[in-house]
C-alpha cells in the first residue's frame, strides 16, 4: 500500500469506531489475568517439532515461524521474519528477520538461530519426520545478524505453505546445545506463552511470556497476551472431552465430534465457531487390483456416489461435498472442477458398466463372466470413516454394486495398502497445499504413500512441474490440469471436507480461527 | 518361609523370560512398523532405512531381543521409539496413577462384594439373595466405556459432583473406580456367597450356634474370616487383572495411567514400551500371586511353607 490509498482506509476506519460508539455497544474491554483451559485428545509425542510426526496447537502456542498466514484473508503474512525476497530463479529465499525478538531462556533470536534450526531440522542425524516440510532446501546461510537466506536446489514452490506450520518453528541454539535430545521435555520457543510443564496424557501447562511484544498483525492484542497461564488437558474419550466442555471445566473444545456439535449447536447454550478444514475423505482404489483396475468400473463407483448424501447423512451435515481431490479450502483448488466432476448419475454407472462387460443378474447385481461386481473397502475403526462407508455401500447397491466394509486400525491399515492387498480404502488426509497430490498420485511415493498404486508419466512431469513453478498462477494452471486428469482416471472418489465445530465458554471472548483451523489465542480474554 | 519365597522369586526369572519373549515376537509378527507410524507418510524410503538403523530395528530380532534382555537385566529399557523419552521414566510417570486407581478399585470391589456376598448367604434362598445375585450378574455384565460415561453423565453433567475427567484430586478417583470396582465386585460377591454358605455348613458353626451365639456374632467372628480364605485369592487376582483393565476406563475418564500407556504404545507399535509395560504387568502379577499365598498362611494356620 503506498502513502496515498491510505486515507480513504483511514477515513472507512474513523467512519466505522464513530458507528460503534454511537451504538453504545462498545465491546468489554479485555481482562488480563486468569487460566485459560482448552482440551485436546492425546498426547504429542514429543514438544521438539523435529522429533515428531505431527504438530499442533500444543506446539503453536509456544514456537513461532518465519511466516504466519492473515487469519483474514490466508495470505502469508509476517512471522519471525519482517520480510521476504525470492530470488528470480526461485532457489533461494532472503528473509529479513525481526529485531528485539527473543527466546523463552533469553537467548536473541536471529540470522544464527535460524540457521542451527534448519541445520539440524534437515541433517541426516536428526532424521526429522518434518525434514521433507522444507523440499529441496539444501542450506542455509546467515547473511548478517539479521538477514538469513534459504537456498534450494530447485525451486520448491510449496515452501510459503510449509513454513508457516510448527515444523519449521525456530528453536533457542542455546537449549539445541543444552539439551540435545532432550528438547522435546524442556521446548523453548519465541511464542506468547512458555512452556511449564508437562503430565503425560493428562495436561500440558505454560504460562504467558512477559517479554512477548511481536504479535502478527492481524491481532488487536500484538503483546503479551491477557491470561496468565495457558492449560492444554489431553482427555483421549470424545464424550468425556464434551462433557467436560458442558460442565465449564473447560473453556476452549475445538473440534467437537459432530454429533454432540449438532445438538449443542441446537441447544444454543455456547457460542460456536464453524470453519472449513483442509481436510479431505477419499475412496481410493488399488488400480492394480481387480475389479477395479477398470477405469469404466472407477468411474461407474463415481457417478454411484451421492457426495451431498456422504456429507449431511454420515457426517451430520458438518461437511462440504468434494468435487476435486483437492480440498475447496486448500490453495490450489480450482473452481472450474465443476464440469469435470463425477456427477452423482445412476444411468451414467449402469452406461459404464455396461461397456465394461457387466450385465443385470438377479435382485440388480451386475455380473460378468458369472460373478458380481463386489470390492472391499479398508478403513479405519473411527466412527465417522463407518458411516461413511456404509452410507457408500447403500448407495453403490443401487447400481448393483457390492461393497464389504472392513475395518482396521492405522498402523495395519498403512502396512498392508503397502504391499497393495486391498481393493480400496476410505482413508482422510489434511493439507495446506495441492502439493499434496505429489505424495498421493507420484510414482516416486510408490509402495509408500502411493496407496493406489497409480503410474503416469504425464501426471508425474506435472506434479514435478507443481512443485518448482514459482510463479503463482502458472503453478494453478498446473494443478487445474491435474485435477482433471485425476476426475478422468478416478484413482479416487472424492468424498466430503469436513467442517470443524469449536465451542468456548461465553466468558471467554475473541477467540479466532485461521483458514487452516489454527486457534489464535493472542487476543482471547475472560470477561469479569 | 524364606527359602519358600526365594524360590518363588528364581521361578520368576524364566517366567518373564519366556513373556517378554512371547510379546517381542508377536509385536514383530503384527503388520505395521513403528518407523512408519513415526514418519507419518512424509518420509522417504532413505529416511526410513536411516532411522530404522538408528533404532536398531535393522538387525535380526534374536539380536534385537538378546540385547534387550542384556539392558533390562541392568535396569535399561531403551528409549521410548515415539516420544524419545527413557522407556522407565514414561512408566515411573504412570504407576503411581495406575496403582492409586487400582487400589481403589479394589477397596470398591472388595466393600461391595464382601457386603453383598455376606448378605446373600445370611438370607440364603430369599427374594434378597436373588436380587443380590441378579445386581451381581449386571455388574459383572456391564461393559465399563459404557458404565463408565453413565456414571459420568449423572454425577459430573447432571449433579455436578464429582468431575469426568483428570487426575488431580481424590474426586477424580471416585467414580473410575467405581466403574472398575464393580465389575469385580460381582465376582467377589458370588465367590463370598458360595464361600460363606459353605462355611456356614461346618460343624464348628453349628456347635458355636448350638452354644448360644447370635447371628451377628457368628457372621462376624466366625463365618466371614474363614469364608474369606477363598476370596483372598480372588481379590488378589483381581487386583493384577484392574491393571489390565485399566485400559478402557483410563480411556474413558482420561486417566493417566499405564493402561493408556500401553494403548497408545500398542497402536504406535512403540516395541520398547510394550514390551516393558508386559514385563511390568507381569511382575505385579506373580507378586500379586506369592502376596496371595503367603496371607493364606495367616488366615488358614493350616497351610504350611516348605
Amino acid at each position: 500500500m503506498t502513502r496515498w490509498n491510505a486515507l480513504p482506509v483511514l477515513l472507512v476506519v474513523v467512519v466505522l469506531l464513530a458507528m460503534t460508539a454511537g451504538s453504545g455497544g462498545a465491546a468489554p474491554a479485555p481482562a488480563r489475568g486468569g487460566t485459560l483451559t482448552m482440551v485436546i485428545g492425546s498426547d504429542p509425542p514429543s514438544l521438539d517439532p523435529h522429533r515428531t510426526p505431527s504438530v499442533n496447537i500444543a506446539h503453536a502456542v509456544m514456537y513461532e515461524t518465519l511466516v504466519t498466514v492473515d487469519r483474514r484473508t490466508g495470505e502469508f503474512i509476517p512471522g519471525l521474519a519482517e520480510s521476504w525476497e525470492i530470488s528470480q530463479d526461485g532457489t533461494a529465499i532472503t528473509f529479513k528477520l525481526r529485531r528485539g525478538v527473543k527466546f523463552h531462556d533469553g537467548t536473541p533470536f536471529n540470522a544464527a538461530a535460524v540457521k542451527t534450526t534448519f541445520d539440524r531440522l534437515v541433517s541426516k542425524e536428526t532424521n526429522a519426520p518434518g525434514a521433507s516440510w522444507v523440499g529441496t532446501l539444501t542450506r542455509t546461510d546467515v547473511v548478517d545478524d539479521l538477514t538469513v537466506r534459504l537456498v534450494f536446489s530447485k525451486p520448491y514452490a510449496p515452501i510459503f505453505s510449509s513454513l508457516r506450520i510448527s515444523f519449521l518453528a525456530i528453536l533457542s541454539p542455546t537449549a539445541i546445545a543444552k539439551m540435545g535430545a532432550d528438547y522435546g521435555q524442556n521446548p523453548v520457543g519465541t511464542g506468547p506463552f512458555r512452556f511449564k510443564q508437562w503430565i503425560p496424557n493428562d495436561r500440558i501447562v505454560y504460562e504467558r511470556n512477559p517479554d512477548y511484544a511481536w504479535g502478527p498483525a492481524h491481532y488487536k492484542n500484538r503483546g503479551a497476551p491477557n491470561f496468565d497461564q495457558l492449560i492444554i488437558r489431553i482427555v483421549p474419550d470424545e464424550s468425556t472431552r464434551v462433557i467436560a466442555f458442558e460442565r465449564g471445566d473447560i473453556d476452549i473444545l475445538p473440534g467437537a465430534p459432530a454429533r454432540d456439535a449438532r445438538r449443542m449447536m441446537r441447544e444454543g447454550k455456547f457460542p460456536f465457531i464453524q470453519i472449513p478444514t483442509t481436510s479431505g475423505t477419499y475412496l481410493g482404489f488399488n488400480v492394480k487390483k481387480p475389479p477395479v483396475n477398470d477405469v469404466r468400473v472407477r468411474r461407474a463407483i463415481g457417478h454411484a456416489t451421492n457426495t451431498d448424501e456422504v456429507a449431511r447423512i454420515a457426517l451430520e451435515g458438518l461437511a462440504v461435498p468434494m468435487l476435486s481431490p483437492i480440498a475447496p479450502t486448500i490453495w490450489g483448488y480450482w473452481d472450474g472442477v465443476k464440469q469435470f466432476a463425477l456427477n452423482y448419475d445412476l444411468d451414467r454407472a449402469r452406461a459404464l458398466l455396461a461397456e465394461a462387460g457387466y450385465r443385470p443378474g438377479p435382485g440388480g447385481a451386475m455380473i460378468k463372466d458369472g460373478r458380481q461386481l463386489e470390492f472391499t473397502v479398508w478403513t479405519y475403526a473411527r466412527m465417522t470413516n463407518v458411516r461413511v462407508a456404509v452410507v457408500l455401500q447403500s448407495q453403490l447397491r443401487a447400481a448393483g454394486i457390492k461393497l464389504n466394509i472392513e475395518q482396521m486400525e492405522p498402523a495395519t491399515l498403512l502396512a498392508s495398502t503397502q504391499r497393495g492387498e486391498h481393493d480400496a480404502i476410505m482413508i482422510s488426509y489434511g493439507w495446506p497445499d495441492a502439493d499434496i497430490l505429489f505424495y498421493f498420485f507420484h510414482s516416486s511415493r510408490l509402495p509408500t504413500t502411493n496407496r493406489v498404486h497409480y503410474v503416469n508419466p504425464q501426471v508425474d512431469k506435472l506434479l514435478e512441474d507443481g512443485q518448482t513453478t514459482v510463479d503463482t498462477a502458472k503453478r494453478l494452471e498446473v494443478y487445474k490440469q491435474l485435477q482433471r486428469i485425476l476426475l478422468a482416471e478416478v484413482p479416487w472418489v472424492p468424498l466430503a471436507s469436513e467442517l470443524s465445530v469449536n465451542f468456548n465458554q461465553t466468558a471467554i471472548q475473541d477467540v479466532y480461527y485461521d483458514k487452516f483451523g489454527n486457534l489464535l489465542l493472542l487476543d482471547a480474554f475472560r470477561t469479569r | 518361609m524364606f527359602h519358600y519365597v526365594a524360590r518363588r522369586l528364581l521361578h520368576l526369572i524364566p517366567v518373564l523370560l519366556g513373556i517378554s519373549f512371547l510379546v517381542f515376537l508377536l509385536v514383530h509378527l503384527v503388520p505395521g512398523d513403528p518407523v512408519r507410524v513415526m514418519l507419518a507418510d512424509a518420509g522417504s524410503p532413505e529416511q526410513v532405512e536411516r532411522m530404522r538403523r538408528q533404532l536398531g530395528l535393522d538387525r535380526p530380532i534374536y539380536v534385537q531381543y538378546a540385547s534387550f534382555v542384556v539392558r533390562a537385566a541392568q535396569g535399561d529399557f531403551g528409549r521410548s521409539i515415539h516420544t524419545r523419552r527413557p522407556v522407565a521414566q514414561e512408566i515411573a510417570y504412570r504407576i503411581p496413577y495406575t496403582v492409586r486407581m487400582a487400589v481403589a478399585a479394589t477397596l470398591v470391589a472388595v466393600a461391595m462384594g464382601v457386603v453383598l456376598g455376606a448378605i446373600a448367604a445370611m438370607h440364603h434362598q430369599s427374594a434378597l439373595d436373588y436380587g443380590t445375585m441378579v445386581v451381581a450378574l449386571a455388574g459383572v455384565s456391564l461393559p465399563s466405556f459404557w458404565f463408565g460415561l453413565v456414571l459420568i453423565l449423572v454425577f459430573s453433567l447432571h449433579l455436578r459432583w464429582l468431575p469426568p475427567a483428570g487426575a488431580d484430586s481424590f474426586l477424580h478417583l471416585i467414580l473410575p473406580a467405581i466403574t472398575l470396582g464393580t465389575g469385580a465386585s460381582a465376582i467377589i460377591a458370588r465367590l463370598t456367597r458360595s464361600s460363606m454358605l459353605e462355611v456356614l455348613s461346618q460343624d464348628y458353626i453349628r456347635t458355636a450356634r448350638a452354644k448360644g451365639l447370635g447371628p451377628r456374632r457368628l457372621v462376624y467372628r466366625h463365618a466371614l474370616k474363614n469364608a474369606m480364605i477363598p476370596v483372598v485369592s480372588i481379590v488378589g487376582m483381581q487386583f493384577a487383572s484392574l491393571l489390565g483393565g485399566a485400559v478402557i476406563v483410563e480411556t474413558v475418564f482420561g486417566w493417566p495411567g499405564i493402561g493408556r500407556l500401553a494403548v497408545d504404545a500398542i497402536f504406535t507399535r512403540d516395541i520398547p514400551v510394550i514390551q516393558a509395560v508386559v514385563l511390568v504387568a507381569a511382575v505385579i502379577f506373580v507378586f500379586m500371586n506369592l502376596l496371595v499365598d503367603l496371607l493364606y498362611g495367616l488366615l488358614d494356620p493350616r497351610i504350611r511353607y516348605g
